[in-house]
């Protein structure tokens, strides 16, 4: 049972304990021994609780874009979106808006109200021709049809009425249908319904068709179900495993599905943080404004063409030479830029140091202090974000300088040797320190350098029993680092489910990390897998209580 | 109005300095004269000043102590306005320091120890400003207001439940002066627009009343406070029809000029602080608020600063010796403290100043930055609270006394009743009476 291992090698490396013992060898064994992959429909496991998720500030922006068009402009200034545990898509779930983001709910509702009743627009949502002032009738169609595709599923009369009563009113008072109308619709758009995505189970605890419709397609698009999607949930399509098995094949397979690629890897990678990095110029010429966001686009374009068009082996994202640069990043990285302007394709040298991810100035960059690299941000990276493994913070009290570069100790490594040594620091930082020493060749902003201050380089070390002598062989390690492909598989489940993962679907995660292999890595692959699978569509008891107690599902 | 009789009531008992003060109370008693004259008794505000990555004590500590001792180097910005502060130290944070920066800024601002919510760490309970919004700041526009150059979030009212710093010049200023402000003198509003927003408000909490049935408790409680979101805009919309609090210090300002943007990578931290505490000062003139925080850095802040090779956070673990580049960054942000004290203090009230009415607490969430160290942390206090608080002396604890005692003396200073403040190791329920005027 090679597998039975993978959740307990994304349990906490306990620093300071002893970690010189590699990880079991996992072999491959030859395609035709390979095990049959488990059929995750059987798997034994505990589902956790749904949540109430808020919409991300990119989530919001792409719903009012399906709904209404690319001309009506979303609001400027939401609520921010809050980073918890590492994850935008957590944060959604577990933090509580603020009473000032509440106004700016109510206040984008209703400048958004305004731009889609503008009188050049509203024959677009407006089907029926008005015969008074107030029609209700009329009224009642529109906010029928704008309310299936804003609240993601059909409204109750109850809720009908109410936004009918709104827009008559309005529409007495100002002698106008459709000034009526925009109150209406304001209320339709500041409502929670439209704010927050709420995903609620039956007494089975089969989670809602309309809410299955918007974890498909928040999974897959990054945005609501498309009318295609909450017909399917109506007639009881995503009922059954056939149904929806074939309607998260169907998403996948529409273009829309590179937006909710380069979402959750945006949000795993964090790469929201590049808009906001500060590096000093005088030391970086090569960092301007334009940096952050060219490398983010740098990372998320080659992992669409890995990820969507090839459908290729993930862990390639590790070590190909294949960069999507444009001449900015081509100059940092001295290749030829491949085209005049924008991004474009092109091959790193195959004897350089600089491969896959952790040779990307989105990395590099974000792992580093505004003057100099670090070698502990970039191991914590390689540990926490790619190999699921939890870094406790130092211990509070303790100095954590490190001295500055002196002729007997020029480089890093030199430097952080106290961090190595040290028995309240080793613990941890053997851990973290030689991943980061290994990309030492890499400036502050990811620029080749063959020197640290004019000693030379060592980019050896070892990654958990595996010895590596530079950055290709450090990428290598990871790629075939045992917890690399389950790592991918607990934040995507994270990420699709808005929630730590709790004890009882561990078995769950094991089956999903098993088939992700036995497909050889392929992340589309593997999310219509779990989006077919139980975890998907079971919902467990939210046993969150408060005073009164009980927990509903 | 307790309130109001009571600070009158103790400022005449307590006769000597507390005589010297404004008396605001009196104004109650004063004859209207209309728009000219100032609506009501001036209200107790609290204001917080926090900078992230904390100082150096050694340098911080002034060597005396009581009305007559002389600011310390990195105290020195405040000579202007040293009259109207009391340096408190010898205090320490006394939750358990597990997590660097993170334990300190819960333990300073809430008194509490980091709440571990599974993989999360978040905020134990509500920070000291929600604490005294809870009290005070219910009859105002805005129940508080959080700002700063940076952004980010540190004001919390309760686990998970932050509120976002704002960090844009221009959206603060919209929001405080833009469409719902009205100048003294002018009218309530008569619009029949208005209670159609509340109709579609109606809506909105009938929506959410359904739903909230239906949810799990903790998502039940986000609900809740999105409704209580929900309420504060229409109170809001209500007051817009009264009239407008009466202050004669309160004019509308021009709205702030520029973009404040970086220079050279720089983020321009001084430019947007300045903007931003004069706009406050004015929301606070004005009534607008009753509680402001600004958080002019965020706790393991990088910010390059004028003039330093590095981040501050870098800077404060891997500067050798001295660290000059941090002692000049920690002054750069006790200059800054001081910008805001002043701006305080130029607005008139009653016989005295804005100032006099507030109180005022400025802080950071460790003490020495390089160890992340919560003895002896760097407190600042103005403001005399409308006469309860005592200024213009050096405090230093004899006992090494829990910081919360401060957060209790200004809690009480405020007029709140309140068992005491903070949880587990940081809770304290007396005050520090030297404090009291």
């Amino acid at each position: 049972m090679r597998y039975t291992l993978l959740a307990s090698l994304l349990a906490l490396i306990g620093c300071g304990e002893s970690t010189t013992t590699p990880p079991p060898p996992t072999p491959e064994p030859p395609p035709d021994e390979a095990p049959a992959p488990p059929d995750l429909t059987t798997v034994d496991f505990d589902p956790g609780p749904a949540r109430m998720r808020r919409l991300t500030a990119n989530q919001y922006a792409a719903v009012v874009t399906d709904l209404f068009g690319p001309d009506v402009v979303p609001p400027a200034r939401l609520e921010p979106d809050s980073r918890t545990a590492g994850s935008l898509a957590l944060g959604a779930t577990v933090t509580t808006v603020s009473p000032r983001g509440v106004e700016l709910y109510v206040d984008g509702a209703a400048a958004l109200a305004g731009q889609v009743l503008a009188p050049e627009r509203r024959d677009r949502w407006v089907r029926c021709t008005p015969d008074a002032t107030v029609d209700d009738a009329c009224a009642r169609d529109t906010l029928r049809a704008l309310g299936r595709r804003a609240w993601r599923r059909p409204l109750a009369d109850d809720e009908l009425d109410r936004l009918v009563t709104v827009s008559a009113r309005a529409a007495e008072v100002l002698d106008d249908f459709h000034a009526g109308l925009e109150y209406g619709v304001a209320a339709l758009l500041a409502s929670p319904a439209f704010v927050y995505r709420v995903e609620l189970g039956d007494a089975d605890g089969a989670l809602d068709p309309y809410a299955m419709a918007s974890r498909l397609s928040f999974f897959f698009w990054n945005t609501g179900p498309d009318d295609a999607l909450l017909d399917a949930a109506a007639d009881g399509a995503l009922d059954t495993p056939a149904g929806l098995r074939g309607e998260a094949e169907r998403l996948a397979a529409d273009p829309r599905v590179e937006a909710g690629v380069r979402a959750f890897f945006a949000d795993l990678l964090e790469l929201d943080r590049l808009g906001a990095m500060t590096k000093a110029p005088e030391l970086f010429p090569h960092f301007d404004e334009t940096l952050g966001p060219a490398a983010r686009e740098e990372t998320l374009a080659g992992l669409v063409t890995l990820v969507v068009d090839e459908r290729g082996d993930y862990r390639d994202v590790m070590t190909t030479r294949r960069a999507v640069v444009d001449p900015k990043l081509a100059s940092l990285y001295t290749v030829r830029a491949p085209a005049r302007r924008g991004f474009a394709e092109v091959w790193l040298p195959e004897d350089g140091p600089r491969l896959g991810l952790l040779g990307q100035a989105s990395t590099l960059a974000l792992h580093s202090h505004p003057v100099s690299t670090s070698a502990t941000l970039r191991g914590m990276f390689v540990r926490e974000t790619l190999l699921c493994q939890t870094m406790p913070d130092p211990p509070a009290g303790v100095d954590t300088s490190i001295p500055e570069p002196s002729g007997d100790a020029p480089t890093l490594r030199d430097r952080v040797g106290e961090h190595l040594e040290a028995p309240e620091c080793a613990g941890c930082h053997t851990l973290m320190d030689p991943i980061g020493l290994a990309l030492e060749h890499f400036d502050g902003i990811g620029r080749y350098r063959p020197t640290d201050n004019g000693a030379t380089i060592d980019p050896s070390g070892t990654l958990d029993g595996v010895p590596f002598d530079g950055p290709e062989g450090l990428a290598h390690a990871i790629r075939e680092h045992p917890a690399f492909g389950p790592c991918l598989v607990e934040r995507l489940y994270r990420y699709a489910l808005g929630r730590v993962p709790e004890r009882g679907e561990d078995a769950m995660l094991d089956a999903l990390a098993q088939r992700f292999s036995h497909d050889g890595y392929d992340v589309l692959g593997l999310m219509v897998e779990l989006a077919a699978s139980p975890a998907f569509r079971r919902v467990g008891l939210d046993d969150t209580t408060d005073s009164e107690g009980e927990g509903t599902r | 109005m307790t309130w109001d009789r009571r600070r009158f009531l103790r400022g005449v008992l307590a006769g000597g300095a507390a005589v010297t003060v404004g008396l605001p109370g009196l104004d109650v008693f004063l004859p209207s004269r209309g728009a000219r004259a100032d609506g009501g008794a001036f209200p107790p505000r609290f204001v917080l000043f926090f900078w992230g990555n904390g100082a150096h004590p050694d340098r911080w500590v002034p060597d005396e102590t009581g009305p007559d001792y002389a600011l310390s180097p990195q105290l020195a910005p405040l000579a202007s306005v040293k009259d109207v502060i009391t340096v408190v130290s010898g205090c320490d944070v006394k939750v358990p320091n597990l997590y660097p920066h993170g334990s300190g800024e819960k333990g300073i601002l809430s008194g509490a120890p980091v709440f571990k919510d599974g993989e999360v760490e978040t905020f134990a309970g509500p920070t000291i400003d929600q604490l005294i919004a809870a009290e005070i700041g219910g009859e105002t526009r805005f129940r508080s207001i959080e700002f700063g150059a940076e952004g980010g979030h540190l004001s919390y009212s309760g686990p998970h439940r932050p509120n976002p710093t704002e960090n844009s010049p221009h959206a603060l200023f919209e929001r405080l002066f833009g469409e719902g402000f009205r100048a003294p003198g002018d009218a309530g509003v008569v619009d029949p627009k208005i209670a159609l927003r509340r109709s579609v408000l109606d809506a909105v909490i009938s929506d959410a009343q359904a739903l909230e049935r239906r949810l799990g408790a903790a998502d039940k409680r986000r609900l809740e406070a999105h409704l209580d979101g929900v309420r504060a805009i229409e109170l809001r919309l209500a007051r817009l029809e009264a009239d407008p609090p009466q202050r004669l210090a309160c004019v509308r300002p021009d709205g702030p000029m520029g973009d404040f943007d970086p220079v050279d990578g720089r983020a321009q931290v001084l430019a947007k602080n300045r903007v931003m505490c004069d706009m406050i000062a004015m929301a606070l003139a004005c009534d607008q608020t009753r509680v402001a925080s600004n958080f002019i850095t965020q706790p393991v802040n990088n910010i390059l600063f004028e003039g330093a090779t590095a981040g501050h956070h870098q800077l404060t673990h891997d500067e050798p010796a001295e660290q000059p580049q941090v002692d000049a960054i920690v002054k750069t942000l006790v200059g800054e403290m001081a910008y805001f004290i002043d701006a305080l203090r130029a607005i008139p009230e009653g016989d005295g100043t804005l100032l006099d009415n507030c109180a005022f607490m400025a802080t950071s969430e460790v003490s020495y930055g390089r160890t992340h160290s919560l003895d002896e942390m760097p407190i600042v206090l103005a403001g005399r609270a409308g006469g309860t608080l005592r200024t213009g002396f050096h405090y230093r604890s004899p006992s090494r006394e829990n910081a919360s005692k401060v957060h209790v003396t200004l809690m009480r200073a405020l007029g709140i009743v309140t068992p005491g403040f903070g949880a587990d190791e940081g809770f304290a329920s007396d005050g520090i009476g030297a404090l009291e005027a």
